[in-house]
């Protein structure tokens, strides 16, 4: 209602009343004064409307003048040319952006889905030893100019996209693929980096590389039986190894003492078998003493000893005589004795 | 009766103006031609002025465009069928050529096709495989063993073997030559994609999980080997350790059977008659057993005895 007012003159509005007044008096012709305002204000509205923009925090705009640059706007409310005469291009210049390669985030979640259906042309590649990995990777990159980004190239993701992979295959076709599924990961990433973002300053399109990093790398899923195997055999190696230190720990100190005990033994044998021997010599040097004193007597006394101990165990005692050479039965003690006992 | 004529005039006057202002935009570069004759320079951005009606304006991209070949199934130098997916970049250098010659973008898409693929298809043809993949600093992992490549019975040099960057440079090289007659600058060529058509695939599959194999055998084996040292050096140290006990033992029992012997001899020598003698009642009381029969010859000892007793 304010717009009437400060829009058309004086002059107008005396002919806009009179208009307003012919209006109620003759309702079956109404459109005629009406439309024009309607018109008016619907042009105002629009214009208005289409000179103001907004720009978000995360995005920068490129206004275009008559098609040509001018100026980019900062995040906020702006005002333009309408009637398509300064046009705006919105870049989201704060925002990092990601691209996936090999795999696609289906739903970004605390545990995100992924999916690989249909992308092993890209993830597949060569190595330089002519094998095959499954290469997924992610290149993260931010609009560094938004001017170049959108009017330097079509297509600027795309593009993107494209060298990636090229840069990609040409980094990992010229390592091999134990460098690649294993130890040189991070070398090889940064490397792709640094020729993508090379190749993309020769474009000169405004973009920075932020990251490329490699996600899942892995042999092809014909391959992976055997990759696992390998990792198996390698445990294996290592039990085996440990089972025979094993075996050798448990045995080797168990003979070093048994060799111990075996030798105490020996010595304990040496040193019994001296004392015995001092033993019986000494006691025989005692009776050899007491024998001298008294020869004969002691003789006598020791064989008649022995006899008397001997002699009632014995069942029969024959003598054998060389010149003869026929047995002489000295003493049937046993029968005897027997005999007179029945 | 006046005004709807001025009204007319004016509305004719501001559609012939607006016919003879353009506006050409940052993405743009545009040729204005006259009943088809190509007339002033290339436009670039901004808003110009053309006289209505009589004159055309053409625009075309000035922004990089991508080409993008079609994956292609080639054999290589060494006969190994791979997938090659090229893609490139381009603008429109000279507009007036680019119209004349190829008229639009698919217009020049399709030359590029034809252009790019050719050249592509000969260098890819006329190079082995590890030439396309490998770069020229490409060094081979040190256990895998000496490379041989062989063409038809033809060795090649490994000295001889160029890098895929060098092949780039001539794709590059030879497809640029004949862009510029259609208006059109090649920026760059770029192999996307490199692959094994999917026999080939399967096959080299098959040998990677070989070489697997053979290197988890190699492990396992390795691990038995080990095994079988560290269970040797073990016999051997239970042996040593035995075998030297054993040795002590016999050296320790036969010292001490050494001196008891000495002692015995250096006792009994004092008197061996008398030693003997016991020695001999002793043995017969150890021998008889209970019930025992007894026989003696009559020189033995014994009997003398038994004799000088009586």
């Amino acid at each position: 209602m304010q717009d009437w007012g400060s829009g058309p003159s004086n002059d107008d509005l005396e002919k806009k009343v009179i208009e307003i007044r012919d209006y109620f008096k003759n309702k079956f012709n109404p459109q005629k004064g009406l439309l024009p305002i309607l018109v008016i204000v619907a042009l105002i509205v629009i214009g208005a409307y289409t000179s103001m923009y907004e720009v978000d925090t995360e995005e920068t705009g490129v206004v275009l003048r008559f098609g040509k640059f001018s100026g980019f706007s900062e995040p906020g409310l702006h005002f333009k040319l309408p009637l398509g005469i300064d046009r705006v291009y919105l870049v989201q210049t704060g925002r990092v952006l990601k691209e996936e390669f090999g795999f696609r985030t289906v739903t970004p979640d605390v545990r995100s889905t992924f999916t690989k259906r249909g992308l092993e042309e890209e993830s597949l590649t060569l190595t330089g030893d002519l094998n095959v990995s499954d290469v997924e990777w992610i290149v993260q990159f931010q609009v560094a100019d938004p001017f170049k980004f959108i009017f330097r190239i079509k297509d600027p993701v795309g593009t993107i996209r494209d060298i990636s992979e090229a840069m990609v295959r040409k980094t990992i076709g010229n390592a091999n693929v134990t460098e690649v599924l294993t130890t040189e990961r991070a070398q090889l990433a940064s490397e792709i980096q640094r020729d993508l973002q090379d190749t993309l300053n020769q474009y000169d399109i405004g973009v920075r590389i932020v990251t490329v990093k490699f996600q899942d790398v892995t042999p092809p899923d014909p391959v992976k039986a055997a990759y696992n195997e390998v990792n198996e055999s390698e445990q294996q190696r290592e039990s085996l190894i440990f089972q025979a230190r094993e075996q050798f720990n448990r045995e080797v100190p168990r003979a070093r003492g048994e060799a111990k005990k075996v030798l105490q033994e020996a010595e304990g044998y040496a040193v019994e078998r001296v004392n015995k021997a001092r033993g019986e010599t000494n006691r025989f040097l005692a009776l050899l003493t007491e024998y001298r004193k008294a020869p004969s007597v002691t003789r006598s006394r020791i064989y008649l000893e022995t006899l008397e101990e001997v002699l009632p165990r014995l069942e029969e005692v024959y003598v054998m005589d060389d010149k003869t050479g026929g047995l002489l039965p000295l003493l049937p003690l046993r029968k005897s004795m027997e005999g007179g006992a029945k | 009766m006046k005004a709807p004529v001025i009204f007319f005039v004016v509305i004719a006057l501001i559609f012939v103006g607006m016919d003879g202002l353009y506006v050409v935009n940052e993405a743009e570069q545009a040729i204005v031609t006259q009943f088809g004759k190509p007339v002033g320079d290339v436009i670039d951005s901004g808003l110009h002025l053309k006289i209505p009606f009589v004159q055309k304006v053409t625009r075309f991209e000035k922004r990089i465009l991508k080409w993008d070949g079609d994956p292609n199934q080639i054999p290589t130098k060494d006969k190994r069928f791979i997938w090659i997916d090229t893609t490139a970049r381009w603008r429109i250098k000279d507009p007036l050529l680019f119209y004349t010659t190829v008229a639009t973008e698919r217009g020049a898409m399709s030359r590029l096709d034809d252009i790019i693929d050719s050249v592509v298809r000969d260098a890819v043809s006329g190079r082995l495989l590890v030439e396309l993949v490998r770069g020229s600093d490409y060094e081979a992992q040190e256990d895998s063993g000496e490379e041989r490549f062989e063409v038809e019975g033809v060795v090649i040099a490994k000295e001889n073997l160029v890098g895929r960057e060098e092949i780039m440079a001539g794709i590059l090289e030879k497809a640029r030559a004949n862009t510029p007659d259609y208006g059109i600058e090649l920026l760059d060529v770029q192999i996307k994609r490199i692959n094994y058509v999917e026999q080939v695939r399967t096959r080299v599959y098959e040998r990677m999980i070989n070489e697997r194999k053979k290197v988890a055998a190699q492990y396992r084996s390795e691990g038995e080997g080990e095994k079988a040292d560290i269970l040797g050096q073990m016999e051997r140290e239970l042996k040593e350790i035995s075998s030297e006990a054993y040795r002590k033992v016999l050296e320790v029992r036969g010292a001490a059977d050494a001196e008891a012997a000495a002692i015995y001899a250096e006792a009994y020598n004092q008197d061996k008659e008398f030693y003997a003698f016991l020695r001999t009642l002793e043995s017969y009381k150890k021998s008889i057993k209970e019930n025992g029969r007894l026989v003696i010859s009559t020189d033995s000892d014994y009997y003398r005895y038994l004799k000088q007793a009586k």
